[in-house]
Order: C-alpha cells, then structure tokens, then sequence
C-alpha cells in the first residue's frame, strides 16, 4: 500500500499521527516541489488530476485507489487490526486552509 | 546562413546612391565604381559605422578604415559593394581579435545560392506552406529574422544551445511576435472590428454573415502578429444568438461558409492558411451559463447563454454536417480544426448521444474530430497542434466577460531529450542534472523573448505591435502578465531506451522512469515559474522538424549513441525522434492500451497533449468510436485524441480515395498526393520534411482493433 500525502496537509497529518503506517508497511509518498519521484509515482497510478482534488488517497496493494477520508482511515484501521498493530483513537480533524489538495 | 559576396560587376550604373543617417548602414556605406573609379567612396562612413555599432576606440577604427580602403583601392576588386565593405571591416575586426565587436558589425542577410534554391524550391520546415512569391517572402524575412534573433534578443548560451540542438527556440523568424493565441469572438461581437491602422471601422455586426467576415478578419489580422496557431473559444455557443432567425438551410450556409473561409486563406500571410481552430460544445459550459449574451449589433439580448443551447446545437450539427461532406472534391477540410469538448456535463446533456455519433462519423470518415477532454470540473481553451489553455480561478471569472478570454503562450523552447541520455551514459543523477540544466537555459530564453516582446510592446499603439496593443476593454489585447511560456520535449521514448535499454511500450520499468522524467520537468518548470514570476508549462511539442533536426544532429555529433536509437531510415535521410512522451509510431498494440499508457503522461503536461491513432485506410463503425471515446472520458487521464485516416487524391482525375497510394484506383495515374495529419493537423504528404516522411512510413495503424 502506498499514501500520497502532502507537508501542511492536516488530513495528512491526522493520518499519520493516528496510525503507525512504517509498522503497517505502507509507503508514504510526500508530494513536495522536489519530489520528481513522488509524483511520477502518482501519475503512475492515474492519481494527478484525483490529487490536485484532494489528499490524502491511498493506493491499495491492488493499486486500486482510495480518496475518501473516512474510507481511507477505515482501510487502516482494518489493517492496523490485521497486523496487530496498535492506533490512537479518533480526534475530529477537518481540512481547514484548503492544504488538502495537490497544489 | 554564411554570407557569399558578388565579384562580379552588379550593373555599369554608376550613380552613388543617395543617404542619410537614418538609413541601414549598408546603404549609407554604399558605394559603387566604374572599372577605373570609385565614386562616392569615403573612408570615414566605416569609421561611423563602427563607432555608432561598436564599442571600439576612434583609433581603431580610423586604423581599420584606412586597412580596408587600402585594399579596395588595391585595383582587385571590379565592384565594391556596401555588404562587400562591411565584410572586409569585420575579416580586420577578426584579425584583431575584437570578435565582440564583430557580431555587433556583422550584417544579417542571405547568399545568393540560398535564394536561387529557395526561389525555386519548397521549403519543407512546415508542410502548412505552400510555394510562391509570398512563401518565399516568409521565409526570406524569417531568415534574416531568425539570425536577428540568435545574435541580438538571446545571449550567447541560449543561442548556442540552439545551434548545437541541445534546445530549440521555436519560430525565431517570427521573433517579433508572440507564439499563438485563444480568444472569444465576444471581442469583435462586443467592439467590432476596430483594428489600428484600418482604413475603416466597423460598427459590431448585426447579421451572422457580418460576424463571420469579422472574425475571418480578425483571424488574419492575428495571423500577421502571432506566429502560430489562432483559436477560437466556444464558437457554436457565441454565433448562437445570431441564428435566432435563420432556418436549418441558412445556418447550414453559415457553416459551409465559416469552414471554407477557413481552409481557403491560403492568400494570407506567405500564402499560408491560417492555423486555425474552432472549440465546440454540445452542451453550455457551466462557466456560461448564466453570462449575458451578447447578439446583434453588440447589445445583450437580455437572455443568457444558457438559453441558447438549441440554437448553438444546431449550429454545432451544422458545421459537423460540413465536415463529413468534405471539399468539392471530397477530400477533408484542413483548417479550421474542430475540438469538441467532452466533459461531464455532455453526458446529461439532451441529444448527446445522436451528437457523439455525429461527430464519431465524421472522425471515421474524413478524420476532422479532436476530442478534448474536460473531466470533472476543468475548463480549457484548445487551440493549435494540441495546446490548450486551463482556465484558473480569475480565467472563469474572466467569463462573465468573456471579451476578456484572450490566452497566448509568448514562446515555445523544445529540449532534446535522447542527447541527455548520450552525455549522462547511464547515470541518473547526471541526467537529472543535465535535464535541469536544459529547462535552465529554456526559462532564460524565455525571459529574454519576454523582455524583447515587451519592449515592442512599450511602443503602445504606433509601435509595431499595435494590433497587441489596441485597449478597447481597457487593457491590452495582448495580456503580457497572463502569457505562459512552453517549455516541449522531444524523444522521451528515446532518452529511455538509451538509458535503460527499453522504449517507453516495452516495460512498466521503462514507462515509470519516464514518468518521472516528466515529472521533473513539471516541478522543475513550477520552481523556475515561481523563481522568475512568469508561468512555465510543459507542453507536447508537436515538434513537425524538430524531431527530424534533432535526429540530424544527433546523428552528427553523437553518432554512435544515436544510431542505436533514432528512428525512421537513417540512409536516405529519413530519420527523426519520437514525438514528445508518445509511444513509438511503430509500436504495435491495441490503441486503447495505447491511449491509456500515453495518457498517463498528460496530467503532467498541463498545457496541451494527445494520442493519435492512425486509422490508415480502415473506416471503423461510427457506434465503435463513440465507445471508444466514452470509455477514454471515463476510464483513462488522456487528454485529447484524434483518429487519422489517410487519403490519396488523384491529380489528374481529381478523385479522392481512402488509404495511400501509388496510383489513383479511377484512371490508373501515378500523378496522386497523399493526404493525412502531420502533427496536430491535416496536409498533403508531398509537402512532408524527411524526418516525417519516415515517420509516415513506421505508423503502425490500427485497422481492426476499435
Ligand atoms: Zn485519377
């Protein structure tokens, strides 16, 4: 599994706090302004346009993508359950300040 | 271009040919001899000259003076000329080793054998030029234009890099213009035609006709002060309030009327027709909806755009209609392109169904049709080979006048992607590097085309860009602040095999390392836009000689690493790159795949890309292509297609067949020419460059697979 996120992205941010994605073994992708290989991986995928929409999405070992939030965390819940790996509980966050998108 | 100077006596005219300091130099130099004397010589114009085009001391160039007049008064010369006096000083200059000086000296101009040659023969750099007087007008003007250019708007690196076909700074013979521009007819609805230095004004029209002689004036008018493509925004929309009162029969005449316009300007511009191209929509685009509608005699109509979807329909059934018949003869409309718009809103919008038929018919039959892809909520502006313009926040605010809705990209640099790949030998930072390097020197020559047009540009409405600098809505025609700059690619496919030994088709390895070669180029693009307050978007470069002149020299100067990559017949000439980020023209597979692989690259290239499929002398089924473009709308990032099919028309007997051939089926002639697309547009095949010759010759085409 692979997160596309950005820096500044609250979602994104959220996302990482709550759960402990390296023991997950998801790769986390960061779209920045020098990340040439984050977004070729993203455009790999058919995710640009879906990106620049919002963040962060989740490609699934099938490489089928995940863009709802809610979706995404349910998928990481799942697997935090599956691996037995631990996860803090909800904290409400919203995407406030428009960050959550592919600029 | 060198410079190749008469010895033989020019004429027995003895007259000294009058000047002033006004005059080019070359005239106030001038000076002509019988066979004993020269009359009118005198020695301290070249100290004039040199003193008031260099930066050299008086000493010097009164030393320099008395060198050359030595040596025309020596008695070897029969006729002395002022190009010829202008050489000797800079062969002195160059002794001297004052080779800044030089170039400022040097005089721009063209040999007598080029001139013979292209008197007489084609110019094959762009097949959208025919060959006459006027063409060969064009392209003398370039010429010297060019070479303007390479030594006085660039600096020394730039220009180098474009001689050497590192980069390729695009229509340098038409340094003085911006590269192309997309526009709204609401502009001359609103104003009229209202051009600088007309003879007369015209009122806004009131009759569709009128409206239709406007904008086929005002489309050569910009011919004369862009160098490339025109395009039209939402025309079927824009015309719609005008054919309230016309029957089916007279807004069919309308459209006959509007395309053979068009395709017949061949008596523009260097007898070229006008790079033209016209946006459609079946439905009305959101951002139209609720503007006021501008109709006869400039007044709104007090109705909004979105009550004329029906009549804007019809129109649009109209021109499709025109299409699908052909010319007199049958044989597809070059100019103007139609792009369709399929975008969300088509797919609920009433008659969409009958309408993608239509328009699917005529791309199998005659092959007219761009489909431009407009998902989720982007809008765009398409025009020229596949450029197309997004618009942004302030650009759908702009809609609500839409007079407004003018785009122009200033400038188009191309980069010679495979010779990155030979100088890196196999080193991906290197590359990298090197690939910054180049999109470096791209955004330099950008700036300083930017700063040169805006010099012309200060010069206001009696300066040589007044057409750009007419303000009836208050601001420039030309929206300097709003331009974006091109930055193109060619031969990625080739870069990729000579760095990973695959062509783009043959892995997914070779297809990611692509990618992200284009993805750097994307955020290296932003970084330099955000560094240098201008806007650099990638674009495909369609790339008509590019590809073929970067192979050529590829072939010169990197010929080992070259030979195991370039495309096409290397022995008779016939070779080129592969376009931008396409897949190779021979590459066999199925043209979905082909057009989901490809597609993968165009969210990246934010100002324009494509995928052609190259039908060859197959007419699938009207109902296949619509599905086809259906399931690209909906399951694919692809951003515009086209299908090509190709014709041969009979010269003799005047008939046209579908597929190319060596002969016409009707009467037996061989005397036949083959038309199909080029790049991003229609033309007859005999006017082809070589490197496309070869190209044509690869095209693997899909007969059966839609
Ligand atoms: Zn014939």
């Amino acid at each position: 599994m692979t997160l596309f996120t950005r820096n500044n992205c609250k979602l994104c941010k959220k996302i990482k706090s709550r759960f402990d994605l390296s023991a997950m073994e998801i790769k986390i992708e960061t779209l920045t302004n020098d990340n040439a290989g984050a977004l070729a991986h993203l455009a790999w995928h058919g995710l640009v346009e879906d990106a620049r929409k919002s963040l962060p999405i989740l490609v699934l070992d099938d490489s089928s993508p995940v863009r709802n939030f809610a979706r995404i965390e349910n998928r990481l819940i799942e697997r935090s359950n599956k691996l037995g790996v631990p996860f803090q509980s909800e904290s409400n966050i919203i995407c406030e300040g428009g960050n959550c998108a592919l600029q | 271009m060198g410079v190749v100077l008469p010895l033989e006596p020019i004429g027995r005219n003895t007259e000294k040919i009058s000047y002033s300091q006004n005059e080019t130099t070359d005239l106030a130099l001038f000076v002509r001899t019988s066979e004993e004397d020269i009359t009118g010589w005198n020695r301290q114009r070249i100290v004039d000259a040199l003193l008031r085009e260099t930066f050299i001391d008086p000493d010097t160039a009164v030393r320099i003076s008395k060198d050359v007049e030595k040596t025309v008064k020596s008695g070897a010369l029969k006729t002395v000329t002022g190009p010829l006096i202008r050489e000797l000083v800079n062969a002195r200059l160059l002794e001297l080793g004052l080779e800044q000086n030089r170039r400022m000296h040097t005089r721009l101009g063209v040999p007598l054998y080029d001139v013979d040659q292209l008197l007489v023969h084609q110019n094959k750099e762009n097949a959208n030029i025919p060959h006459g007087p006027e063409a060969t007008n064009l392209t003398l003007a370039e010429g010297i234009k060019k070479e303007y250019a390479l030594l006085h708007v660039f600096s020394e690196d730039v220009a180098d890099a474009h001689l050497k076909g590192d980069i390729h700074l695009h229509d340098l013979g038409f340094i003085d213009r911006p590269y192309c521009s997309g526009q709204s007819l609401e502009y001359i609805k609103k104003f009229g035609l209202n051009l600088p230095h007309a003879l007369s004004l015209a009122a806004p029209a009131r009759h569709p006709e009128v409206l239709l002689s406007h904008m086929v004036k005002f489309a050569a008018a910009l011919q004369s002060n862009f160098a490339g493509a025109i395009g039209w925004d939402a025309v079927n929309l824009f015309f719609a309030p005008y054919l309230e009162d016309l029957d089916d029969k007279g807004v069919r005449q309308l459209a006959q009327m509007m395309i053979f316009e068009f395709s017949q300007q061949a008596v523009a511009r260097g007898g070229q027709a006008i790079f033209s191209d016209i946006n459609i929509y079946w439905e009305v685009p959101r951002h139209f909806v609720d503007v006021p509608a501008i109709g006869p005699g400039g007044k709104y109509t007090g109705k909004t755009y979105g009550e004329y979807e029906k009549e804007a329909q019809r129109f649009a059934w109209a021109l499709f209609d025109v299409y699908q018949e052909g010319d007199a003869a049958g044989r597809p409309f070059f100019f103007p392109k139609p792009l369709v718009h399929i975008t969300e809103k088509l797919f609920i919008t009433e008659g969409h169904e009958a309408f993608l038929e239509h328009i699917c018919d005529v791309a199998a039959d005659k092959g007219n049709t761009y489909f431009v892809f407009d998902r989720g909520e982007t809008a765009k502006i398409s025009e020229c080979c596949r450029l197309s313009f997004k618009l942004e926040a302030r650009d759908i605010e702009d809609a609500k006048k839409p007079w407004k809705m003018r785009y122009s990209a200033l400038q188009n640099v191309t980069i010679n992607l495979p010779r990155l790949g030979y100088r890196a030998k196999g080193d991906d930072a290197t590359l990298f590097d090197l690939l910054t390097e180049q999109i470096r020197l791209a955004a330099k020559g950008h700036q300083q085309k930017k700063a040169f047009i805006e010099k012309l540009m200060a010069h206001g409405e009696n300066g040589p860009l007044s057409l750009l600098a007419m303000k009836c809505d208050g601001e420039n025609y030309l929206r300097l602040e709003r331009c974006s700059y091109l930055v193109g690619m060619v031969g990625l496919n080739e870069l990729v095999k000579t760095h990973l030994g695959r062509e783009l088709h043959d892995s997914d390895e070779a297809m990611k390392f692509g990618l992200q070669v284009i993805a750097h180029m994307n955020l290296v693009c932003r970084k330099m836009g955000e560094r240098f307050g201008m806007k650099f978007v990638l674009e495909q470069t369609p790339a008509e000689s590019t590809a073929y002149r970067f192979a050529k020299l590829d072939m010169a100067h990197y010929s080992e690493e070259a030979a195991m990559v370039v495309q096409g017949n290397v022995e008779n000439n016939e070779m080129y790159y592969t376009n931008s980020t396409l897949y190779t023209a021979a590459g066999e597979m199925n043209p979905i795949r082909r057009v989901e692989r490809e597609g993968l690259f165009h969210p990246l290239i934010e100002a324009g890309a494509i995928t052609h499929i190259w039908l060859g002398e197959a007419h699938p089924d009207k109902n296949s292509l619509k599905g086809f473009v259906e399931n690209v709308f909906k399951h694919t990032q692809n951003d515009q297609i086209a299908f090509s099919p190709e014709f041969t028309v009979c010269l003799d007997c005047g008939r046209t067949m579908r597929g190319l051939r060596d002969d016409c089926s009707y009467c037996r002639s061989n005397h036949v020419d083959g038309i199909t697309r080029i790049t991003g547009y229609f033309t007859r095949v005999s006017s082809w460059n070589k490197g496309k010759i070869g190209e044509l010759r690869d095209r693997y085409r899909n007969p059966n697979q839609l």
